[in-house]
């Protein structure tokens, strides 16, 4: 029933993506596509950042060797298609990925891509290279990768420790372009080369980004760009009031807030807005490691007095996505099903039972209406972390927890997180792909850098490698769930909500596509066009 | 009066090097480097790269070291690289300057166009209606957070007009470029608009009362001359000292509105480094506003002691 | 005109030094911008001390059900996006302004105080390096100091207040060392140091409260720019934190979402603020006018 109706959602998803194209004519080629940029990136290499910050404005000049299909919402394996490869293979054993490489791409300073600059760029990932990225945030996706091997230009091969189907996932990831091994990490940070669809033409910082067509593309006829310039804008309302006034085509991808969404939809009533999922969770991190929270059943209680409803209803008018670790369906693939997630200690729909269990546990630890519970709640000096961080002390009162706020400067957020120095702190996880792989290593499993709770289930861990060599999907979905399950019942992490957010953009503007379970993946704009 | 000039120079370098000591260990007590924030951004931490990145930009080093190897460039001419964008920080400065300097410029032309008239008018009708509206509406500027009425002017053209003045580098014609400039230069020159007329009139009364504008009264001249022939020339002075220190506070002001409207100059660059721990940005551009804000100081007190003879050359 | 000719003046006009009330009427009259700006001022310092009885609900307190309500009998201001009462929130944010404006004026006044006594009065190598500093802290731009100074010390309510405190040290001390050297000269110093009195019972005797008029005005005008460069650091985000309702915070943070969905939030915080340091500003001309003969416009 419930895999019937999230196909549906998917179709209609879709539908709506294909008659978005037929509807608009044939695409004309010209025009410059204006936006504003939340922030300004500390540099142009996607690799060596963790944010879509850089995503968006970078991912038109690269190329990866394959990609999520850009004009499909949901990502799925069903969905990658050729990039800078042209068709790849596994081997029998499932342990050696093969891809056949496109041949006579050039690099958009003439020089020509090879089989050589695929293995440049994931050496460097593994760090196995020379010369080094200054930061290298995804070293841990290719945990299973032994090396790669070229066989002649254009034929490169990634040979793997064990079997991991997610490979081609990670690989589809607006996360993961292919440099050039002629130029070195530095001059990527400031004048990034690639062989996608646009140029890089400048950067200046806090203010401007500016990209050109590539006239050689090897797609031919694309893009249908002559460039994009995105002006950074840093104060939400300015830039939201930019685009009402038409100085620009399109906001910045999922960045404006449902009652913006709401605004622009009054103020510039043609204008086409999408919410969709971001697949950010919302969380809390739980020092397990020293008092109050080391005790097992004040854990429990605290995800016990959890009202999700109303986080979401106070922070997205209701429409975020509640569930585990995954994103919850229908745009996430690999949740658990409705039922399932109800049995989930805090997941059960009657608030006010769940909370009455809270209270016994919490008087069991020996607390209680006279003897209540102070702790303090770290978080990020930014509205996204800071906002639910409010409502999340508000409920907290109800099972005698006083919360008191820490805002912590971003500069000093991750030394305090890694020193432990917190009790609760609320967190906020990105979720490049929407793959188990990338969601559970990182975040829980001993020993990772991003594992900020510490929590290690050595149990849980085998059979996180279990889920990850498994082929068969259906399969391999049983176990997430059974995973994820276990993952909340041990409030590693407690995940309060998945947030969604809204994009907006002129009626002229044609050819996009806003992905559903992945706000990093989309942005190639190759086939974005003016209908003006 | 050589002497003075001499001792003023010795002292306005001391104030210099003071502030480059203040700027330079002000900054670095300010937790977290640029490092730190670059990882943060990345949502990880490895301490192997953490500790190469250091060592790469030079921030592992002892701070005397440091401090020395920035003024040793200064005084050379070379101000280091940003840590961001990793682009020389002479580079990165340069171009903003002027887009701060014509809108600081176009705010003092507004405050002092408006300010040294309605200054001058409230003096000369002190304690009638006119008088008390006046000071109420200058009161007033000074009591709004400039941020909000930038947001308000903002939302309100669009709400009206449709469109709002937004920074655009390549303006189609000097219209754009003027509305671009003029309107948040309004914003912030209200503000300063209300300090200068405050000045003036208070300054003017204080002249209207001496002597020698009774004598030229009893005289005969007119009343629009006395004002503003005698009295004026004479009130101008104080309210030149004023308008010379307001161009420090006006940086003040200047990073809020360039915040609200979206204006790349170095006022908003400035915040936006400090927030990056930027180092070299940051000790570099505070350095120039410092020089200008001491320059400024040091050519009114010359302006004065040149058109004073009051003025005591002692201290 | 000075303190002293006040009397006269009043004397003449019937009124006795003992009629208070009949005092402060006719002064009222005589400044009637002043007068409104002391009962805006007192209304101000009133819904700070009374905030507990005047909030009509808790304001941290959140209400998904009537979040983002526009004002009502209920809610008078309407409600936030967390559903916490504009109102209350105000009337406590008075508290946190006000907390602000003192404790910044205050704390740099006292620095800029003890500076300014110090280098007057001692004079030497003692007032050349305060002087030195004083220029070092005045050829810095006031927001860019609290800026910085709000980053090193991370946002907290002491913070921001020692952050504003810092950058007004430097006029204080200015103001106070003039002073201070001009009355070092004065008959009544000289007397004092005649009789063999100690230098520092003659600072704090005879030459701090002698000092005290043009610190009261000082401090009225700098009380009002405070508020608004807490609001300013506030926007810039490095204001009071939450949950405090500063008032700053409160406008700035509605102000990038809400200016046209749910204008309350934006208006009334900004009217608050606005007000605030209007009175405080009204009140402060008057002051000079009658403390600061120098001054006077």
């Amino acid at each position: 029933m419930r895999s019937v109706r999230a196909l549906a959602v998917v179709a209609a998803f879709s539908v709506f993506a294909v008659s978005n194209i037929a509807l608009a004519g044939e695409p004309k080629q010209g025009g410059i596509l204006r936006m504003y940029h939340r922030d300004s990136p500390g540099s142009a290499s996607i690799h060596e950042g963790a944010t879509y910050s850089l995503n968006v404005p970078f991912m038109p000049v690269f190329n990866n060797l394959v990609l999520y299909k850009q004009d499909v919402p949901q990502n799925s394996m069903n969905s990658i298609v050729p990039d800078l490869a042209e068709s790849w293979a596994w081997s029998a054993d499932n342990k050696k990925l093969t891809f056949k490489l496109r041949q006579g791409v050039k690099w958009h300073d003439g020089k020509p891509f090879t089989a050589a600059d695929v293995k440049c760029t994931f050496d460097m990932l593994m760090g196995k290279s020379q010369q080094k990225f200054r930061q290298n945030p995804r070293k841990a996706w290719y945990s299973e990768v032994n090396d790669l091997t070229t066989n002649g230009d254009f034929e490169v091969s990634f040979n793997l420790k064990r079997p991991q189907p997610s490979l081609l996932a990670l690989l589809a990831s607006g996360y993961t372009p292919v440099y050039p091994c002629h130029v070195s990490p530095g001059d990527m940070r400031t004048n990034p080369i690639g062989t996608g669809p646009f140029k890089f033409v400048e950067f200046k910082a806090n203010e401007s980004i500016k990209l050109t067509r590539n006239p050689d593309y090897w797609k031919k006829g694309r893009p249908y760009l002559d460039g994009i310039e995105l002006t950074i804008i840093t104060n939400r309302s300015t830039a939201i009031l930019a685009f009402v006034a038409g100085k620009f085509d399109m906001t910045f991808p999922t960045e404006v807030t449902i009652p913006l969404v709401k605004d622009v939809k009054t103020q510039a009533p043609n204008a086409i807005c999408e919410i969709t999922p971001t697949n950010v969770s919302t969380n809390i991190i739980v020092n397990s490691s020293s008092p109050p929270f080391d005790n097992q059943d004040i854990r429990r209680a605290m995800a016990l007095a959890l009202d999700r409803k109303a986080f979401t209803s106070i922070l997205f008018e209701g429409q975020a996505d509640i569930g585990g670790t995954m994103l919850p369906a229908p745009a996430g693939l690999w949740a658990m099903p409705k039922e399932m997630l109800e049995t989930v200690p805090g997941y059960g729909p009657d608030v006010n039972a769940n909370r009455e269990e809270a209270r016994k546990l919490m008087q069991k630890a020996g607390y209680g209406p006279d003897k209540r519970l102070a702790v303090k709640i770290s978080t990020r000096n930014i509205s996204i972390y800071r906002d639910p961080a409010v409502i999340l002390i508000d409920q907290l009162k109800s099972i005698y927890i006083d919360g008191e706020l820490d805002v912590v400067e971003t500069a000093n957020w991750f030394p305090k997180v890694a020193r432990k120095d917190f009790t609760l702190g609320l967190n906020l996880t990105g979720n490049a792909v929407d793959d188990p792989d990338q969601s559970f290593f990182e975040n829980y499993s001993c020993g990772s850098e991003r594992n900020y709770t510490n929590y290690c289930n050595k149990e849980i861990e085998k059979l996180f490698d279990e889920q990850s060599q498994e082929t068969n999907i259906e399969k391999r979905k049983k176990l997430v769930w059974e995973i994820d399950k276990k993952l909340q019942e041990d409030v590693a992490r407690p995940i309060i909500f998945h947030s969604r957010m809204g994009s907006c953009w002129q009626p002229y503007v044609k050819g996009i596509t806003m992905m559903v379970n992945s706000s990093y993946n989309g942005y190639r704009y190759e086939d974005v066009w003016l209908d003006k | 009066m050589f002497a003075y000039l001499v001792r003023r120079l010795a002292l306005m370098v001391v104030t210099l090097v003071g502030i480059s000591i203040v700027i330079f260990f002000l900054l670095r007590i300010v937790p977290g480097n640029i490092v730190d924030i670059l990882f943060a951004a990345a949502g990880y931490v490895d301490p192997a790269e953490k500790a190469n990145l250091e060592r790469e930009l030079g921030i592992d080093q002892p701070l005397v070291v440091q401090y020395l190897h920035w003024i040793g460039g200064l005084l050379r001419g070379d101000l280091g690289f940003s840590y961001v964008s990793e682009k020389p920080a002479l580079e990165e400065i340069l171009p903003r300057i002027p887009i701060t300097a014509r809108l600081a410029g176009l705010a003092l032309l507004f405050s002092t166009s408006i300010g040294i008239p309605l200054g001058v008018i409230s003096a000369v009708r002190q304690g009638t209606r006119l008088d008390y509206a006046l000071r109420v509406v200058s009161l007033s500027g000074l009591s709004l957070p400039s941020f909000w009425l930038g947001l308000l002017i903002l939302t309100a053209s669009v709400s009206m007009f449709g469109t709002m003045p937004i920074f655009n580098p390549n303006p189609r014609d000097f219209w754009e470029a003027f509305a671009t400039y003029a309107v948040p230069a309004a914003a912030v020159g209200f503000r300063s608009a209300a300090l200068t007329m405050r000045i003036t009139r208070s300054s003017m009364l204080e002249v209207l009362r001496q002597d020698y504008i009774r004598t030229a009264r009893a005289k005969g001249a007119s009343e629009a001359s006395v004002n503003f022939h005698h009295a004026l020339k004479n009130a101008i002075l104080p309210v030149i000292t004023v308008v010379g220190i307001e161009a420090a506070f006006l940086i003040g002001g200047l990073i809020v509105t360039e915040t609200v409207f979206n204006i790349p100059g170095v006022a908003r660059f400035l915040v936006e480094a400090i927030r990056w721990r930027d180092y070299p940005i940051v000790q570099n551009l505070v350095m120039f506003i410092a020089v200008v804000v001491v320059v400024a100081n040091f050519t009114v007190d010359m302006l004065y002691a040149v058109f004073d003879p009051r003025i005591r050359y002692t201290d | 005109m000075s303190a002293i000719e006040y009397e006269t003046e009043l004397r003449r006009a019937g009124v006795g030094a003992t009629q208070g009330w009949r005092r402060a009427f006719y002064l009222a009259q005589r400044h009637v911008l002043g007068a409104a700006g002391l009962i805006i001022m007192s209304v101000f310092v009133l819904t700070a001390v009374f905030a507990d009885f005047l909030a009509r609900f808790d304001p941290l307190t959140v209400d998904s059900a009537h979040a983002l309500a526009g004002p009502s009998w209920q809610h008078w201001m309407g409600t936030d996006s967390f559903g916490r009462d504009v109102f209350s929130r105000i009337i406590h944010g008075a508290r946190i302004s006000l907390a602000v404006g003192i404790g910044s004026t205050a704390l740099g006044s006292s620095i800029g105080v003890i500076v300014g006594l110090a280098s007057g009065y001692l004079s030497g190598w003692v007032d050349l390096m305060f002087q030195r500093i004083t220029d070092v802290l005045q050829a810095l731009p006031l927001l860019v100091l609290a800026l910085v100074m709000t980053a090193a010390l991370g946002p907290s309510l002491p913070n921001v207040i020692i952050a504003i405190a810092i950058p007004l040290i430097p006029t204080v001390s200015r103001v106070i060392r003039a002073n201070t050297l001009a009355l070092r000269e004065q008959p009544f110093v000289e007397a004092a140091k005649s009789i063999g009195m100690s230098e520092m019972r003659i600072a704090l005797r005879h030459v701090l409260p002698n000092t005290m008029a043009p610190l009261i005005v000082l401090a009225t005008a700098q009380l009002g720019s405070t508020i608004l460069t807490e609001a300013s650091l506030s926007f810039l985000g490095l204001g009071i934190p939450e949950p405090y309702p500063s008032w700053g915070r409160m406008l700035s943070e509605s102000a990038a979402e809400y200016i046209r969905t749910a204008p309350w939030l934006v208006i009334f915080p900004g009217v608050a603020i606005s007000l605030a340091v209007f009175g405080t500003n009204l009140f402060g001309d008057a002051l000079r006018d009658v403390l600061d003969p120098r001054q006077r416009g």
